[in-house]
């Protein structure tokens, strides 16, 4: 089955990974990302203490449906879940996971790649990053 | 009529609301409303903003009907 969630708990990995596999598959590409403590940014090293994500629930769902539907016409692909998590975000926590399941890797590790990156561009989720000192919203990439 | 408007991220924050209602933006386009809202709320004007109508992205010549749910968002930064 193919699902898109946002959720303000932590995410399980391996349930994530493990509702995409169908009987055709072979091979499941799962991106854990994580709030990671040190940045670089010109040069200089940043502390993030921890992370704030906020979404546009409504239409972040809607902007997950179209990535999974068009990533599953653009490759050879049979599953895609997308679990996003919102809310304060500890260093090493989840916030984001993409599954891919596929009957071949090649195809899994591409749409993964893919739906990671627009992921980011299109799809209504702020990041804050909270430092000892202040907070920031993250730069996103160029949107629509 | 008033338009309800969502602001979120970096947006909200420079508008101080997470959500407002503006008179007659029914019948602008999204670019218009943009510059509307950039006039209302000075602190946009130094923010590259996106504008979603009905949850979906608007491209500067969508018209903005009575009833519909417009978003003011910066470059959205998931993953």
């Amino acid at each position: 089955m193919d699902f898109w969630e946002l959720t303000t708990d932590r995410i399980k990995i391996n349930d994530v990974a493990r509702r995409v596999v169908p009987p055709e598959c072979g091979a499941t590409v799962t991106l854990d990302g994580y709030a990671r403590r040190f940045t670089t940014r010109d040069t200089k090293v940043i502390e993030t203490e921890y992370l704030v994500y906020e979404a546009y629930e409504e239409m972040a769902l809607k902007e997950m449906q179209k990535l999974v539907e068009r990533a599953k016409s653009a490759f050879a692909i049979a599953n895609v879940g997308i679990v996003h998590r919102t809310g304060r975000i500890e260093i090493g926590e989840t916030s984001v996971v993409i599954s891919v399941a596929a009957p071949h890797r090649k195809d899994a590790f591409a749409a993964c790649e893919w739906l990671i990156k627009e992921l980011k561009r299109t799809v209504p989720i702020w990041k804050k990053e909270v430092y000892a000192d202040g907070e920031a919203w993250s730069e996103g990439e160029a949107a629509e | 009529m008033v338009t309800k408007v969502l602001f979120f991220g970096a947006a909200a924050d420079a508008v101080g609301e997470r959500s407002v209602e503006i008179a007659e933006l029914a019948g602008s386009t999204a670019e218009e409303a943009i510059v509307r809202l950039r006039n209302a709320y000075p602190l946009l004007a130094n923010q590259k903003i996106n504008i979603s109508i009905n949850q979906e992205y608007a491209p500067p010549n969508a018209i903005v009907d009575d009833g519909d749910e417009i978003a003011i968002f910066t470059a959205v930064s998931g993953g």
